[in-house]
């Protein structure tokens, strides 16, 4: 019993992370209808800012910390004026948004590579390891702060994008483009704060991921797992790829804490095929009739 | 003389609203059939639940006696109906002979093998498919625009291809969505006769949504009126003409049209 | 021959043969798939335990590659090609790392060490005769009704269908096809590294073979079969800046999607007919031009066309 808590803690933990990151897939996707593969990217970038705002500015962590999402903010703007922006003009399909995404991945991938190389990288100590003890379980204090900050975080993002106008207008958007845009609504505004958004998201799941593990340039191959997670919940859905990114999480730990760890990665592409054949829509997703 | 197609009770709801609410109505063999009404009164959704591009919610559709409800799109096109959009679809890319020529598959049997091989039946098949092609763009008088690329294709020429193309398949029911749209009347009565014309030398059943009363009102036997998603009335021209409430009807949404 | 140049000719066409299915899938019936390394890896293996294990002749464990990977494609395809928008390319992409991972985690098949001392088999000789046969069968196919109903597919679906299309019948067929070639490729590979290793068969592999058809212009054969020689030649001539190749070859990804989203052929086709006409219709064009010049000075209202 006591180890079964364990786990669904240990699950909690990283299911925030994949939740931050997940986000940032759903939002993207429920406004422009496509799977922004460069966020893997974009996230990576995180844990590196964060990392060298520690090791070579010597900021302290809060600092670094703000340094790294506000980089990571613009370093998402940028991808969309770039990659995206001459594709929404044009009104290109979809799957050249995909593959522009893939180009901004692989540059983004490459060129950390071709700079600094590829080796890994550990953060600085900023929080005691030594675990607090919850009755019979453990919970590292990491993964306490990592789960508070997630949820913080992403209890804020609601609140944006239900109490304030900019919010309605992203809700609005996300439910018809065409129609917001003919109601007033700055669509190209939209797309730009929603990359905003989900680039802070990353900044912040970059430098715990960092934290937790290490930081190196094929970190982007792990956050599939929270694409992964986006889809399970159903693509552009926030609640569902927060509430698909907890239940990854726990059920990996599961996994590798019952079965065994080499399944852990496994796992994640088998729930991914299990909900396209059997509910494509994912848990909260909904599957409209195209118009004809 | 009997009907080819037959409508009843269907139902289409998005939501809450009802875009189709219980229409009955029969398509005489061999007739010009009109179907008119307001924006939004559920026409092009009831060819969508004809062709099998929606799913029905409820009520069903015969086509010469036999249950076609909910049937997929390719099979309503075997069984002898086909259609042109509103929004003008076809291959944009490809020229527009390909267009007509990739709809006249329907009339080869060579397999994958055959293919793959360039086997005799290929050839033979292949060569009968091309002449069929080209005799229709003749008809059609398409035949000097055969290299042309469908997108950059004229308006008025696109939506000509696209009926060509529907044609190509040997339809006994054509369903037209606004084929007139975006057309001055002078092109609008060239299109009319030419519908009559199809009609004639085909030898099939036109089903026809048009937006504009006046222009149906000529070539049309029959006439079917919808209002949201109800049919309001049905019958010949100079009925619906008379007809109260369907002026009513167009008087309060004709000014929205698009 | 060189051996080195050797070496890189024989990975072009090994390449070549799962570019070529990819060509049919992507350039013609308009479907992208990240998972085609996966089916690369099904053909490797399966080819592997066909000779390595059972000692069977090196066509039988090509046959086998080809039919393993297309089974298992025609089960995804079962499971995925009704859903609509990027949901099959998102399926596709969870297949291929699932594969890999499994491979990683069996033993038996060498695990994520990999799966050394399979026999030499592939030689420059019997590759060039697949690339042949390869590029043949579908330049064939893409010319037949079937091609056609693929291509109207990607076109309009929509009007596909109502034109009698069964779409879905359609895009397996593609999908089965391009699987089987991608076996076959995967087949080659290991006969001719004599190593075959999960690793080399990731979501990079998937992602560089569909890159290839982008890049070489998609619903273009010949587009396809350059883009796969230079892009396989090309990384070895840039060995010295190796590691800003791929930095390179990111931005030209997003480049094409943004100048030239056709490609290189941009949907042409390298035929002495294709050149014919071309050649006509450059011609045609001047013609035109020196007539209109002679009958007024704005000879700027007669273009060449298109
Ligand atoms: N796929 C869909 N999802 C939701 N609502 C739909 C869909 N298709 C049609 N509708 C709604 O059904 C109603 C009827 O639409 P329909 O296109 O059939 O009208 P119409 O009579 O063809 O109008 P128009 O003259 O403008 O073409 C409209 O209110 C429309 O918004
Ligand atoms: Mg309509």
């Amino acid at each position: 019993m006591a180890q079964f808590l364990q786990q669904i803690v240990n699950g909690l933990s990283i299911g925030s992370v994949y939740a931050l990151m997940a986000v940032g897939y759903s939002l993207v996707y429920s406004i422009m209808n496509f799977s922004n593969f460069a966020h893997g990217g974009v996230i990576m970038f995180g844990a590196y800012f964060g990392f060298f705002a520690m090791t070579l500015l010597k900021l302290p962590f809060l600092a670094a910390f703000a340094l790294s999402f506000t980089g990571t903010a613009l370093l998402a703007l940028l991808i969309e004026r770039i990659a995206y922006k001459p594709l929404r003009e044009r009104r290109a399909p979809f799957l050249y948004f995909i593959i522009s995404a893939m180009g901004a991945s692989i540059f983004l991938e490459n060129i950390v590579i071709a700079t600094i190389g590829p080796t890994f990288r550990t953060y600085p100590k900023v929080f005691s390891r030594t675990a607090i003890a919850l009755g019979s379980i453990a919970v590292g204090r990491l993964d306490l702060i990592m789960f508070f900050v997630s949820a913080i975080s992403l209890a804020l993002l609601v609140l944006f994008i239900e109490k304030t106008k900019m919010g309605k207008a992203i809700q609005a958007s996300a439910y018809n483009m065409k129609a917001a845009a003919l109601m007033g609504v700055n669509t190209d505004q939209i797309v730009m704060i929603v990359f905003i958004l989900g680039g802070i998201l990353a900044g912040i799941a970059g430098v715990f991921f960092g934290m937790k593990y290490t930081v190196y340039p094929q970190i982007g191959n792990i956050t599939t797992k929270s694409f992964v997670a986006a889809v399970f919940g159903g693509l552009g859905s926030l609640p569902g790829a927060v509430l698909g990114s907890v239940l990854l999480g726990i059920i990996e730990t599961m996994v590798a804490g019952y079965l065994s760890s080499q399944f852990r990665d496994l796992i994640a592409f088998v729930i991914l095929i299990a909900v396209l054949v059997f509910r494509p829509s994912g848990i909260m997703g909904k599957i409209s009739e195209e118009k004809a | 003389m009997s009907n080819i197609l037959e409508i009843k009770g269907l139902t289409k709801r998005f939501g809450g609203l009802a875009a189709v609410d219980n229409v009955d109505f029969d398509v005489r063999e061999g007739g010009i059939t009109g179907l008119i009404g307001p924006n939004g009164a559920g026409k092009t959704t009831i060819f969508n639940l004809i062709t099998g591009v929606y799913k029905v919610s409820s009520g069903n559709v015969f086509f010469r006696q036999k249950d076609i409800t909910n049937t997929e799109p390719y099979l309503v096109a075997d069984y002898g109906i086909t259609r042109t959009f509103q929004n003008i679809r076809l291959f944009k890319n490809l020229n527009v002979f390909e267009n007509v020529l990739t709809a006249c598959h329907a009339s080869a049997k060579y397999g994958l093998a055959e293919s793959f091989l360039r086997l005799p039946r290929f050839r033979k098949e292949e060569l009968a498919l091309k002449k069929k092609a080209m005799d229709l763009l003749d008809y059609m008088g398409l035949a000097d625009r055969k290299d042309a690329i469908a997108n950059g294709l004229p308006y008025g020429l696109q939506r000509r291809l696209e009926i060509t193309r529907a044609l190509a398949l040997d339809p006994k029911l054509l369903l037209l969505d606004e084929p007139a749209a975006g057309m001055n009347p002078d092109e609008t009565e060239q299109l009319m006769k030419l519908i009559a014309n199809i009609r004639d030398r085909f030898n099939l059943t036109v089903l026809v949504i048009e937006h504009h009363m006046d222009l149906v009102m000529g070539v049309c036997e029959h006439i079917v009126v919808l209002n949201f998603g109800k049919k309001l009335s049905e019958g010949r021209a100079e009925e619906i003409r008379g007809n109260k409430q369907v002026i009513e009807a167009y008087l309060g949404g004709e000014h929205a049209e698009c | 021959m060189d051996a080195y140049l050797e070496g890189i000719l024989i990975l072009s066409g090994i390449n070549l043969i799962a570019v070529m299915g990819l060509c049919l899938l992507t350039g013609f019936a308009g479907l992208f798939s990240f998972g085609h390394a996966g089916f690369m890896a099904i053909g490797a293996y399966t080819a592997a335990i066909f000779t390595k294990m059972l000692g069977l002749p090196f066509v039988f464990g090509i046959a086998a590659s080809a039919v393993s990977a297309a089974i298992v494609s025609w089960l995804i395809g079962m499971a995925t090609l009704k859903l609509k928008g990027d949901y099959f390319c998102i399926a596709t992409l969870g297949f291929g790392e699932a594969i890999r991972l499994i491979l990683d985690n069996f033993q038996g098949l060498g695990g994520s060490r990999g799966w050394p001392g399979i026999p030499a088999s592939s030689t420059l000789l019997n590759i060039v005769i697949l690339d042949i046969i390869g590029v043949v069968l579908i330049a064939n196919l893409v010319r037949s009704r079937h091609g056609r109903n693929m291509i109207a597919v990607r076109e309009e679906e929509l009007a596909a269908q109502v034109a009698g299309i069964n779409t879905y019948k359609y895009k397996m067929l593609a999908l089965v096809i391009s699987a089987a070639y991608a076996g076959v490729a995967g087949a080659l590979l290991g006969h001719y590294m004599t190593f075959i290793q999960p690793k080399m068969f990731s979501m990079v592999k998937s992602t560089e073979l569909t890159i290839i058809v982008i890049f070489g212009g998609l619903g273009s054969i010949s587009g396809s079969v350059i883009g796969a020689v230079v892009l396989t030649f090309l990384p070895e001539l840039l060995r010295v800046v190796d590691k800003w190749r791929l930095v390179a070859y990111g931005m030209a990804v997003i480049a094409i999607m943004i100048g030239r989203p056709r490609g290189l052929m941009g949907g042409f086709e390298l035929t002495p007919a294709s050149f014919r006409k071309l050649f006509a219709e450059r011609k045609a064009a001047r013609e035109i031009k020196a007539a209109s010049r002679l009958y007024s000075d704005d000879d700027s209202a007669q273009g060449a066309g298109r």
